[in-house]
């Protein structure tokens, strides 16, 4: 049992973790994620890039709605661009994938800047709608320019390190994790700055961050220039691991997905964009899985065509569920779990 | 009470390791579950990314339906050279990662060597790996322009003409019809609508035909007054319609009719069911578009295989299910050529095999014997709406821009 964790200086107060418990159960984590390439199948190696994806845009998109209360149903409109970006410098300049991330996150950020303006004076539903038209503009401008491939889209060759081509779930896991990694680092360390505290107390109350000296103007554009950023780089890497890129690969639907990520993990949390992106990405397979469980006598022999309808009903129930009995999201049953732990066997 | 709170602990520890590592617990029980698969492993495998939920589920349930019977009458006739064909369907919700996944997990548990695509957006995602791999030989529902250009996707063809030769067959017809006709052409905003639009506008140049205007729409938008006051101004003799399965098309036709526009209108194959345009209601008589296929109820001349479908299944199926049906053949046609010319079921070998393909029987799923050039099959034929019979029935001969 433990009863809690004095803090002694407020640097240990800030630390990201606050045992050595925790240390120990992230460097377990970090030698999993090694190993994990070596012992999963090309299928489970699969999701496990597009989960470490989604988690990167989930972030972003957390900074942004959970961390600083605003809205946006943008976010895949800008991992389009971060995406439109990496594709046209891979097939025009073959330039270092790094670069092209960073260029694609650059891209997405100055857009989430102008995109953001609105929020200076609208919130809440309003400015999910500003944000919506974003996502109207980039199809249009990713389905007019010849650039980037007009209607048809982009294919893009793959990404090079060191002479060796990442065309395979093996090599990109080895590139998107750590991005993904190093982003939810980023943003992790970021909430314990001044930037990351002012998101804070804009989202609780933007009129008294204000009084106390926080720059709306300045701070909104910022969580909106962060969150974008983090879209675009994520983009870059869906278009490195998809390696073709339309102007329907981003509709509104994944911008909802990602919001429902967060708000299902937790606002406001960064483990909560992690347990979201995963729920959302595994959830719908994990179900198919236990579909293809079921004994064949008891659908009859189309057991695939009989309970694929089932399948996304039963996904929809989880997640209105998930909203009735945990506002809160997973982040905090996770929270409830270790609670439980720590305190055994006395009762929470 | 201390054992039965130890009892709770453990249990709680339990759940959480499992919710912890269901990919390892269930990477397990993959792999225990393609024991018995292996006792088969003279089977050829026909993979499959077909959207049984979603937006195109519609076409996926039939699709599914088809190969599913294909298969049935294929394997019940002893199959390949004695092997049986095994369909290892997933769905996909029609969203490129999903089928993506599929693709993953069905070709990592099984040695597929035929696969079933559902959209254009997953061909193209999934190409590189094709020819990463090159064991799989691949059709689909994509009758994309770019998808039947060989050089880019080796691997892979498509059971019909793409959309560009379907709008192509279309203008055949209103030339050989009415030359010097007036057309309109209405496609919706979408990869989809836009893809056979460049090709549309050369070729009615060629065949002196007067393309006299272009509407774009949304997908599915339900007013389209605007539109067709265009359309009016334009006074077209035909108004093509191209990326959509139905909405906007009855509306179209309705507010037409009310201004008594004389234009005939015509669509491409996805909106081509005879169910779907029925439901158009009566001003859809007389709507006039292209078909790579007959429909369930065509009698007309020798048709065993369509025989044998209406015996299979006495209620109608869907132009879906005949795309499915005739896909399934022809891939399995490929797989059949390449053993007994005694090579492997390599993706080359099986599209050197589709591709050697002259003047075969399709059984009446198609009117004309088949021969395979390329990744399409430039052959269609224009059906007319017969509203009083409740059918589509033939307008034209066979059209081949072959």
């Amino acid at each position: 049992m433990r009863i809690g964790s004095a803090k002694e200086s407020y640097a240990g107060d800030a630390a990201l973790f606050d045992s050595r418990t925790q240390y120990v159960w992230v460097c377990v984590l970090a030698l999993a994620l090694c190993a994990f390439p070596f012992v999963a199948s090309e299928y489970w190696l699969y999701l496990a890039c597009l989960v470490a994806i989604n988690i990167a845009s989930t972030t972003g998109l957390n900074i942004l709605t959970g961390y600083t209360g605003l809205v946006s149903l943008g976010q895949a409109a800008f991992m389009g661009l971060g995406a439109y970006t990496v594709a046209i410098l891979q097939i025009r300049f073959a330039s270092p994938f790094i670069l092209n991330l960073l260029a694609g996150g650059t891209v997405a950020m100055l857009a989430g800047i102008t995109v953001g303006l609105p929020s200076l004076r609208v919130k809440g539903l309003y400015l999910a709608i500003a944000t919506i038209a974003a996502g109207v503009m980039a199809h249009f401008i990713f389905s007019h320019f010849s650039l980037m491939g007009g209607s048809g889209g982009l294919t893009v060759p793959p990404a090079q390190f060191f002479g060796i081509e990442l065309d395979d779930s093996f090599k990109l896991y080895w590139v998107i994790v750590p991005v993904a990694a190093l982003m939810l680092l980023g943003a992790a360390n970021l909430f314990r700055t001044r930037i990351g505290r002012a998101f804070i107390a804009i989202r609780d109350r933007d009129i008294s961050a204000e009084v106390l000296g926080i720059s709306l103007l300045h701070y909104k554009l910022l969580a909106f220039a962060i969150s974008s950023f983090y879209a675009g780089v994520a983009g870059g890497l869906f278009v490195y691991f998809f390696r073709a890129v339309t102007p329907e690969s981003f509709p509104l639907l994944m911008s909802i997905f990602f919001l429902a990520a967060v708000i299902v993990g937790g606002m406001g949390s960064i483990l909560g964009s992690i347990l979201g992106a995963v729920f959302m990405t595994l959830v719908p397979e994990v179900l198919k899985l236990i579909v293809g469980w079921l004994p064949v006598a008891l659908v009859g022999g189309n057991a695939t065509l009989v309970l694929s309808p089932i399948r996304t009903i039963v996904f929809g129930l989880m997640i209105v569920l998930f909203l009735i009995f945990e506002p809160h999201g997973l982040a905090e049953v996770w929270r409830r779990i270790r609670r439980l732990f720590h305190l055994w066997p006395f009762r929470t | 009470m201390k054992n039965s709170r130890r009892k709770i602990g453990i249990a709680a520890l339990a759940g959480a390791a499992a919710l912890a590592f269901p990919p390892l617990a269930m990477a397990q029980n993959v792999s225990q579950k393609a024991v018995p698969k292996a006792e088969s492993k003279e089977d050829i495998v026909l993979g499959g990314s077909i959207p049984l939920t979603g937006v195109f589920a519609f076409a996926g349930i039939a699709i599914d339906l088809g190969i599913k019977d294909y298969l049935t009458i294929l394997n019940d006739s002893g199959g390949i050279k004695g092997r049986k064909v095994r369909y290892v369907p997933e769905d996909t919700g029609y969203k490129v990662d999903q089928s993506m996944a599929a693709f993953k997990k069905i070709t990592g548990q099984n040695k597929v060597s035929l696969y079933y695509a559902d959209s254009t957006a997953f061909v193209k995602t999934v190409n590189p790996e094709l020819e990463r791999a090159q064991n799989i030989l691949m059709t689909g529902a994509s009758f994309a322009k770019e998808i039947s250009n060989a050089q880019k996707y080796p691997l892979q063809f498509m059971v019909g003409p793409d959309y560009s030769e379907m709008v192509g067959i279309l203008l055949q017809y209103i030339a050989k019809t009415k030359p010097g006709a007036k057309i309109a052409l209405v496609y919706s905003d979408t990869e989809f609508g836009k893809d056979p639009v460049d090709s549309a506008r050369i070729e009615a140049k060629k065949l002196g035909l007067n393309l006299a205007i272009e509407i774009v729409t949304p997908p599915s938008s339900v007013d389209v007054s605007a539109e067709i006051i265009k359309l009016r101004r334009a006074d077209p003799d035909y108004t093509i319609f191209h990326g959509y399965v139905s909405a906007p098309i009855p509306e179209f036709i309705n507010q037409a009719k009310a201004l008594n526009l004389k234009t005939a209108f015509m669509g491409t194959f996805w909106s081509m069911d005879n169910t779907t345009v029925m439901r158009m209601g009566p001003n859809a008589d007389g709507f006039l578009g292209v078909m790579p296929y007959r429909y369930y109820y065509d009698t007309e001349g020798k048709s065993p295989m369509l025989e044998r479908i209406r015996k299979m299944r006495p209620e109608y199926q869907s132009t879906g299910y005949m795309q499915g049906f005739l896909s399934t053949m022809l891939l399995t046609e490929a797989a059949r050529r390449t053993l007994e010319a005694g090579n492997e079921l390599t993706g080359k070998n099986m599209k050197t095999a589709l591709s050697s393909i002259r003047n075969f029987d399709t059984g009446g799923i198609i009117g004309v014997p088949l021969s395979i050039k390329g990744n399409s099959i430039p052959i269609g034929r224009i059906y007319k709406a017969d509203f009083k019979q409740q059918k589509m029935v033939p307008a034209s001969d066979w059209i081949s821009l072959q």
